[in-house]
């Protein structure tokens, strides 16, 4: 027990590990302890003072975030004179604060509107004027800074010093007249610039991607994985499932990517919207002529086309941005089944498959390597990660089906694969993302599921498996993930 | 005079000497005596020392400094001493006074203490808008290294202390500690969260003490003396001496150096002279702008010590005594101390931050005439909300309002209701 | 099982004044409708009714008719697309895309505001949620139309009904823009005002 300490709080006891503050303590307990300055993810700055907390034989309240609990400790949050401070506390923050909430991004999930729910509720003593501070200033290629809505509590400025250590960040002149801002001309570019939105409590900074775009009440969240990189980031998707269309991508706290995500992660909803996706089932109809159909018309032809040939001379190219259980259903039944051996792998030309940035993202820009490489070892295919684009083009087969990768974003060379691939005899391509000139000079095409629209998971570069367990419903009609086509297919080919 | 209590003169043994600055004045008297006193016992014994004697710090606190010492872990590894000498309690010019007097007293100081606690580096940050004393402070270093005092192996005794000095940008924050510490690392100026003390972890983070320039400068005397000596002078909690420097429409204003528990009339009245002609004593602030006044009838029978001060529910402080004369109006005076701090406020944690500006911005209204009498309460309820509720002591700001609310109301009530004709005589 | 023997309460006698009572109040009513119909088919009495529509009819400013949409001074609209009165409808007849506005102090405007008027249930539950009191429920009744006009009301629409302003308030207030020092400095005052870390 020596490495544990047990104090009281809010009358029961608690244990945990030595070095532990109250304020950890409390999170961990569910214990609500009003708080602004406090981050998980960053070092203690205890400069919002709002986390005060009473501790039985000290004169003064502490701050929750600085102090250690210690054994036999008693420590109380919901009495009167707690509850006084955290009411002087919030008007302490609110005294300047505009109180622009309904132009304001952050309104619906600020912590300054809801500690005010939860520990306020009361008429404002402020009847001077408010100090009157830069507002909408362009301080970054992903966003805007509001001076006035901040509340100074230096996160942004840790996270500059401490996560991207780019130091981008500080609080300029001092006292009531004190603003977060950056260095002479300099603007923030670095790739992790949305956390800052998502750290400040406030709506001090705004993303400039999310902008005005939906108010956050209205968002349904759930929770995924990114397909930017073998990183394989936890985060929720946010979307509105009756308008089909989503709205931004936050991160989720897990142990593979703490609190932070990379904002070209947070880019992947562009192209899981509905002008950016592949909508139809296009294929040569009797008269030979290319037109758009539905799904049975499009599934018996590739049936048929399947039939027809030879099975030496049908060839898979897999890309990486499938999950898993895909993987192992389009494997056992072209592999297994039907004995194809011609599998290639799909990637982009020119990658750096160990590069790292230091924080999350990766140079295999796949989010699946891993578990293509277990799949195809499983089923006795060689596992060695290569890209084979252009052995398929070289292999001779006269069907080609092809795997897309998801977004551009992480596979730039996309367009000119498949321009080369639509020079093939037949080519099959699955995708999810639309490229309009391109897609149409290719034979046959099945709109795949977007990323947060299956169940399934991805194996990330440590071989963590992330579960995509909470789909939204397919922003396409008609979309199909590759099981079931597996399924389909094999229905019709009997 | 008849005064009983006799004056040691410990800081201000040079006063009246002729280039008293000098490294071969203070020799002829002494000076240096005790540094090699005290190189030759061992570094605990010199805290003990300093812990017997009841030295307690003189920058405001009043901590007890050898007990500061003794935080410092006793490990191998850099380790810093600083010299607070960012002297901006307003009303305060004891330091300066120092150093016009003997800057070889702090540096002697300085290299005793610097031993006790095993520092090898130390600074003295210094308040810029010192000019003549930054260059006083600068030719004694210099000289103390050409006599071998400071640099390797002082006095062939081997130890080695350095010893810089830094320019402050005049920031009263800067005087806190831990914004010292901050300031001295090239960061912007604000306190640090504490725990870790600086004793610790503090500059550079590596084990920081951090004393008062008065302070450091009484070791020396204190080691040469023994503690015992130090102890016969002053009261028994609070011994020793102290400068105070008395400001005012006195007749004779400035830095005296008497015995704590002196009487704080005596000091007014003979000291410095008494008041001017046709002026009446309305307050008194006893301990530098951050302490709450006190009425004529609160100090007649004041002793000028730790205890009483405190006692009477106000501080010692810097040992910054102001005279606030009758005709002074007590508003205005509010309305520059709130100004003070609101300018002061190194903006970090909220209720300082914000409270400091809405007080001033409340006291606006009593100029425009917008204030009402509930602005008192007001006033009076955000100060009992910032008081010890920020990293830093500078939030107590809120004390000296607190004083003058509880004190004067009356006068701010009447302030309010009398309109137009208002006077807006302020004398400080 | 328990059997309740219940008794047959004896005639009550004033049932049957009751019941005389009933016929003589419908004949009383009969004679007062009566009364006044010939009262003002004779003339003799002024009618309420009116000949609509080939009588023209108002309602009271407060009526929650037509909704429309408040204006600055400047003409343009007060709303802030702050989605409130989306939230608040229960019908979800509001639609609204927000933009970025050329004016800073403004910084956030409707692109489109439209709402799908055979939706509305006119419960006026966006006039209490706006806070800006931009968009209000006006005395318009008259919404009669085909199938083949235009159902959904567009900001401009909404905003710009000149046959309103007769007698209804649609601008309101001064410019109400944020009084930001920042926009109304010159671009030499904005660089001081935003320190950039000189010390």
């Amino acid at each position: 027990m020596s490495d544990s300490v047990t104090f009281k709080l809010d009358g029961r006891d608690v244990a945990v590990p030595k070095g532990w503050t109250v304020m950890q303590a409390a999170r961990r307990e569910n214990v609500h302890i009003p708080h602004f300055c406090y981050h998980d993810g960053l070092s203690v700055a205890g400069v919002c003072r709002f986390c005060m907390v009473k501790v039985e034989g000290r004169p003064k309240m502490e701050i929750a975030c600085n102090l250690l609990a210690t054994e036999g400790m008693v420590v109380e949050t919901t009495s009167d004179d707690v509850k006084q401070a955290h009411k002087w506390g919030l008007e302490f923050h609110l005294v300047n604060h505009p109180l622009d909430c309904p132009i304001c991004d952050q309104a619906g999930e600020c912590e300054l509107q809801n500690s005010y729910m939860k520990v306020g509720k009361y008429k404002s003593e402020m009847h001077r004027p408010k100090v009157l501070k830069p507002k909408n200033l362009d301080v970054g290629s992903q966003l805007i800074l509001d001076t006035e809505r901040c509340i100074l509590c230096s996160r942004c400025v840790r996270f500059e010093e401490e996560v991207t250590k780019t130091n981008g960040l500080g609080i300029f002149d001092r006292g009531d007249r004190a603003i977060i801002g950056t260095y002479a001309e300099e603007k923030i570019e670095h790739n992790y610039q949305e956390n800052l939105v998502d750290i400040c409590p406030v709506g001090a900074f705004t993303s400039k991607e999310f902008r005005f775009k939906q108010r956050v009440w209205f968002l349904e969240e759930k929770d995924s994985i990114c397909n930017g990189c073998s990183t394989g980031c936890h985060i929720s998707m946010h979307g509105k499932s009756n308008e089909l269309r989503y709205y931004r991508v936050k991160p989720k706290h897990s142990a593979v990517n703490g609190h932070w995500m990379c904002d070209e992660g947070r880019h992947s909803y562009r192209y899981l919207n509905p002008e950016e996706r592949l909508s139809r089932w296009w294929y040569k109809d009797n008269m030979n002529e290319r037109i758009a159909g539905g799904k049975d018309e499009g599934l018996s032809i590739l049936a048929r086309k399947l039939k027809d040939t030879n099975i030496d001379e049908i060839a898979l190219l897999v890309s990486a941005h499938q999950t898993n259980e895909e993987y192992e259903a389009l494997l056992a039944y072209f592999v297994k089944e039907l004995g194809i051996s011609k599998v290639y792998q799909w990637r982009q030309d020119h990658e750096d498959i160990n590069a790292f940035d230091g924080i999350l993202l990766r140079g295999d820009r796949n989010p699946n390597t891993l578990g293509l490489q277990n799949a195809l070892t499983k089923f006795g295919l060689k596992a060695e990660v290569k890209n084979e684009f252009e052995k398929c083009l070289l292999s001779g087969a006269k069907v080609v089906i092809a795997l897309c990768p998801e977004s551009p974003q992480s596979f730039p060379e996309l367009k000119e694969h498949l321009a080369k691939l639509s020079e093939m005899p037949f080519v099959s391509a699955w995708s999810a993302h639309y490229l309009p000139e391109e897609i149409e000079t290719i034979s046959h095409t099945v709109p795949l599921k977007g990323f947060v629209e299956k169940r399934g998971s991805f194996t990330n570069h440590e071989g963590n498996i992330g579960e995509l367990s909470d789909p939204f419903p397919a922003v396409i009609h008609g979309a199909v993930d590759v099981c079931e086509m597996i399924e389909s297919l094999r229905e019709l080919m009997g | 005079m008849g005064d009983t209590i006799t004056k040691v003169k410990i800081l201000t043994q040079y006063e009246g000497m002729s280039n008293s600055r000098s490294l071969s004045t203070y020799k002829e008297h002494g000076g240096y005596e005790a540094l090699a006193v005290a190189l030759k016992k061992s570094p605990d014994e010199i805290v003990s020392i300093v812990k017997d004697s009841g030295l307690r710090g003189r920058g405001g606190a009043g901590f007890p400094t050898g007990l500061k010492w003794s935080f410092v872990p006793k490990t191998e590894g850099k380790k810093y001493l600083l010299c607070n000498n960012d002297e901006g309690e307003p009303g305060t010019f004891k330091d300066r006074y120092i150093l016009e007097l003997s800057p070889h007293m702090l540096i002697e100081g300085m290299i005793i203490s610097a031993f006790a606690v095993g520092a090898q580096k130390g600074y003295v940050y210094t308040r810029c808008e010192f000019f003549d004393e930054i260059k006083w402070l600068d030719d004694a270093i210099k000289e103390a290294y050409e006599a071998g005092y400071l640099g390797k192996n002082i006095l062939g005794l081997g130890f080695d202390f350095d010893l810089d000095q830094y320019q402050g940008a005049g920031a009263y924050i800067c005087g806190e500690e831990t914004g010292l510490i901050s300031s001295l690392e090239g960061k912007k100026g604000q306190p640090k969260l504490k725990p870790p003390f600086p004793a610790v972890s503090g500059y550079l983070g590596c084990p920081t003490v951090v004393n008062n320039t008065e302070t450091l400068s009484a070791v020396p005397w204190i080691v040469k003396n023994g503690s015992d000596a130090y102890r016969a002078i002053g009261t028994e909690k609070s011994p020793g001496t102290k400068l105070f420097s008395i400001s005012g429409p006195l007749k004779n204003p400035g830095v005296f150096e008497v015995p704590l528990g002196y009487p704080m009339m005596k000091l007014v009245e003979e000291d410095a002279g008494g008041l001017l002609e046709g002026e009446e004593l309305k307050a008194i602030i006893p301990g530098g702008l951050s302490a709450p006044v006190l009425l004529p009838e609160d100090v007649k029978d004041l002793t000028l010590d730790y205890e009483a001060i405190a006692a009477s529910k106000s501080m010692l402080g810097s040992g910054a005594i102001t005279i606030i004369p009758k005709r002074q109006c007590m508003v205005e005076l509010l309305k520059l101390i709130m100004d003070f701090y609101h300018h002061e406020s190194c903006g970090q944690c909220t209720p300082c931050r914000e409270g400091t500006g809405w007080i001033t911005n409340i006291l606006e209204g009593f100029f425009d005439k917008s204030a009402t009498v509930d602005d008192i309460d007001q006033i009076y309820a955000i100060c009992q909300q910032m008081a010890g509720r920020t990293i830093c002591a500078l939030s107590d700001a809120a004390m000296p309002t607190v004083g003058i609310i509880n004190k004067f109301r009356d006068e701010l009530v009447s302030y309010i209701e009398r309109g137009t004709e208002r006077e807006r005589f302020s004398y400080i | 099982m328990a059997v309740i023997k219940v008794e047959k309460p004896p005639f009550d006698k004033n049932i049957l004044f009751a019941a005389m009572n009933t016929f003589l109040q419908i004949f009383r009513g009969l004679w007062m409708t009566n009364k006044i119909m010939f009262k003002q088919l004779l003339k003799i009495e002024k009618t309420d009714t009116l000949e609509w529509p080939e009588q023209p009819a108002t309602y009271g400013p407060r009526f929650k008719g037509r909704h429309f949409l408040t204006r600055r001074e400047d003409g343009q609209v007060r709303c802030t697309a702050c989605f409130l009165c989306a939230t608040a409808c229960p019908a979800e007849c509001i639609y609204i895309e927000a933009g970025e506005h050329e004016d800073s102090r403004i910084e956030k405007y409707p692109v489109r505001f439209e709402i799908d008027i055979l939706r509305c249930v006119f419960c006026g539950f966006c006039e209490e949620a706006c806070p800006l009191d931009a968009i209000r429920l006006g005395p318009e009744f008259v919404m009669t139309g085909t199938a083949e006009d235009k159902w959904v009301y567009t900001k401009e629409f909404l905003a710009d009904r000149p046959e309103l302003s007769g007698g209804i308030q649609t601008m309101r207030g001064s410019n109400d823009k944020h009084p930001s020092i920042y926009h109304q400095a010159s671009a030499d005052e904005r660089k001081s005002l935003v320190r950039h870390g000189h010390h």
